[in-house]
């Protein structure tokens, strides 16, 4: 168990930059979840820790000890592969025990270490057989059992859920936050799917085109984005976006869409009055009401069995609503909607949050 | 009722046996093919060994049952034959195999102008076997060759003598033109089932802690290994069959030093037109190939069925 510590790192393949300066800092015992769409990085930084890939630039320390120039076996770290990676010619106790069989372990530790491991995961009865004789879910307990009979000081996941199906995935997940619960273990996790992060991390980093975008919570992400990239990206169905000019009139500010709607706006000081912005609303918060300030056409109903997501058209702009009021699968062609002042997110110019 | 219950009693005899002979008829211009190509040949030639057949020899082509066996169990040269024959094929595939397997480790890694290299590599496979022989015959020769001269140089050899014509020696000559020859097949063979191997196994095991050489014993050779027992049972085959650079080379000579079993079935079939006797070497030989190939399919199998 360690801490560890990237102080801005770079990766360039050939010329072709993919990491642009990463900082970031996990404490020991923290369950970090690296998220990210499909390109932006973040797979390259995991690597990188591990040792698989080299730096371009910057430093990477485990435990306070630099290991840019380390092989990936003398870090002390396990990583769990996408695709497992299992040996297909070992049966599963030789496959979680050959890292230690590699450092001359005595065989009584080797046996009571990949005895524990397999009754921690539910592998006893699998012990003697090979991967290929295995279920997906089966294997992808073996690749966990593979990283935890080491003790390292960290592990790696490397979208380690996404080859199963959703319901196996659920009951992975739950088993890996319980297994963190249990052995708290420095821990990185690279997903592309939201839900494993904001389930499973303590912190988690948010990152786009080789940038950290955000680091934090997973509350702190969902209701305070920091720009944006994230406010999009966390939340599913994904957030509502108006585009607008924003202007202070008095005590009170409004923003102005292009096509005439005035949207009104809690006042805010980051931000100078005429400037354009962008007006952020998750569709969970859009409230629905026969007295409300704004008439919506409504376009399409998808209903989820737990809520419905509403397509609508508000001022000649898309917005969608969840809503668990069953009585909207059948609203009519015209809704009521209000959009309250204390859910909404205001974006600059830039595309960094304004407060 | 009783109709329905009994349907074939219905049919008419012409009906069923046109029914009957239907897989057979569809596999008929196969299996002909085959019988006509394959077996007719191999039955004639098998035959020829209990037959005293020589061209030369008008009177000759009567039956004589295992007589050429009896004298075959008592010709030395035969026996000597056998022995090079070993010696031939052993150093043929394990050298090939040796130098197959580096070139393709070394080709498995990214460097700049590997296609070439490849392409490269895979040249001497293209060269007919004639020609590579005579080729080397020239290399060796000190008249006009170099290799003579530099194994003088670097004190290999005590004098710049041709090894083909020293009696002790002459076998390298065609073992080397043959693995120079041989070498691409490894390297080909090698180079695919390399390549199928997952890149991430290895990456797993660097993190497990396995360096470069238990990386390759514990990932790269079980996962060659029945692409490598495969390949060299085929090459172990082709190799006891092969005897073009030994005719073109050395003939057999000197003293019949390396004269093997295909070399002189050669000799005995097409210079002293025995053909009887020479089918009954080749007996031999298909008897012996047989028993180590199954040899082989056994062993394989068992690899694979662990794996």
């Amino acid at each position: 168990m360690a801490s560890i510590d990237i102080q801005s790192i770079r990766k360039s393949f050939g010329t072709f930059p993919v990491l642009h300066g990463v900082d970031l800092t996990i404490r020991d015992g923290e369950f970090i979840v690296l998220v990210g769409p499909s390109g932006c990085g973040k797979s390259t930084l995991l690597r990188m820790i591990a040792g698989l890939e080299g730096v371009t630039s910057g430093d990477i320390r485990i435990d306070g000890k630099r290991v840019n120039d380390l092989a990936p076996k003398d870090r002390d770290i396990a990583m769990v592969f996408q695709s497992y990676a299992l040996y297909p010619h070992m049966s599963v106790a030789d496959n979680m025990s050959y890292s230690l069989r590699l450092r001359r372990t005595a065989k009584e530790k080797i046996a009571s270490a990949v005895g524990n491991a397999a009754s921690k995961l539910g592998l006893d009865p699998l012990l003697e057989r090979r991967p290929r004789a295995l279920s997906g879910g089966q294997r992808q307990r073996v690749a966990m059992g593979r990283a935890i009979v080491r003790q390292p000081k960290a592990f790696l996941f490397d979208e380690p859920l996404s080859n199963l199906d959703a319901r196996l995935r659920e009951q992975m997940r739950a088993e890996i936050k319980k297994l963190h619960a249990d052995l708290r273990a420095t821990s990185i996790y690279v997903t592309h799917d939201q839900i494993e992060a904001m389930t499973l991390a303590d912190r988690i980093v948010a990152m786009h085109a080789g940038v950290v975008q955000q680091v934090g919570t997973p509350l702190d992400l969902y209701d305070r984005p920091a720009n944006l990239f994230v406010a999009g990206f966390i939340g599913s169905p994904g957030m509502n976006f108006f585009e607008g000019l924003y202007v202070v009139s008095g005590e009170k500010a409004e923003l102005r869409l292009a096509n005439g709607t005035v949207l009104p706006v809690g006042k805010r000081a980051g931000i100078e009055s005429g400037s354009v912005a962008t007006l952020g609303i998750r569709p969970e918060h859009v409230t629905l009401n026969d007295q409300g300030a704004l008439e919506a056409d409504v376009d399409l109903i998808e209903p989820t069995g737990f809520g419905i997501i509403m397509h609508v058209t508000l001022h000649d702009g898309p917005l969608k609503i969840f809503t668990l009021d069953r009585s909207m699968l059948n609203p009519g062609p015209k809704v009521r909607v209000d959009l309250p002042l204390e859910r909404l997110h205001l974006f600059g110019s830039d595309g960094n949050r304004v407060d | 009722m009783t109709i329905a219950a009994h349907p074939h009693a219905a049919k008419p005899l012409r009906k069923r046996i046109a029914d009957a002979s239907e897989p057979y008829l569809y596999s008929a211009p196969a299996l002909i093919l085959i019988i006509t190509v394959m077996l007719v040949p191999l039955v004639l030639g098998i035959s020829y060994a209990f037959r005293d057949i020589q061209l030369l020899n008008p009177f000759s082509g009567g039956f004589i049952g295992l007589d050429h066996f009896r004298t075959l169990s008592e010709d030395q040269a035969f026996f000597r034959a056998l022995r090079n024959t070993l010696w031939w094929t052993g150093a043929s595939v394990f050298l090939q195999f040796f130098f197959g397997l580096i070139l393709a480790l070394l080709l498995d890694k990214p460097f700049a102008g590997r296609g070439l290299a490849q392409a490269l590599v895979f040249l001497p496979w293209a060269v007919p076997s004639f020609l590579a022989g005579l080729n080397w015959a020239w290399l060796f020769n000190p008249v006009i060759g170099p290799l003579p001269h530099w194994m003088y140089a670097l004190g290999i050899m005590d004098a710049p003598n041709n090894i083909l014509s020293d009696p002790h020696l002459a076998m390298w000559g065609p073992i080397v033109a043959n693995v120079w020859w041989g070498i691409p097949f490894f390297a080909i063979t090698l180079l695919a089932a390399l390549q199928a191997i997952p890149r991430d196994l290895y990456e797993a095991a660097s993190i497990d802690g396995a360096g470069p050489v238990q990386r390759f014993l514990s990932i790269t050779l079980p996962f060659l290994a029945p692409t490598i027992a495969i390949t060299i049972l085929l090459r172990t085959v082709w190799i006891s069959n092969f005897a073009d650079l030994i005719v073109v080379m050395t003939n057999g000579g000197p003293a019949d030093r390396t004269q093997i079993v295909a070399s002189y079935i050669f000799t005995q079939a097409f210079k002293r037109l025995d053909f009887g006797y020479a089918s009954a070497i080749a007996l031999v030989l298909l008897v012996l190939l047989l028993a180590y190939s199954m040899l082989i399919v056994v062993l394989r199998q068992t690899l694979l069925n662990k794996g």
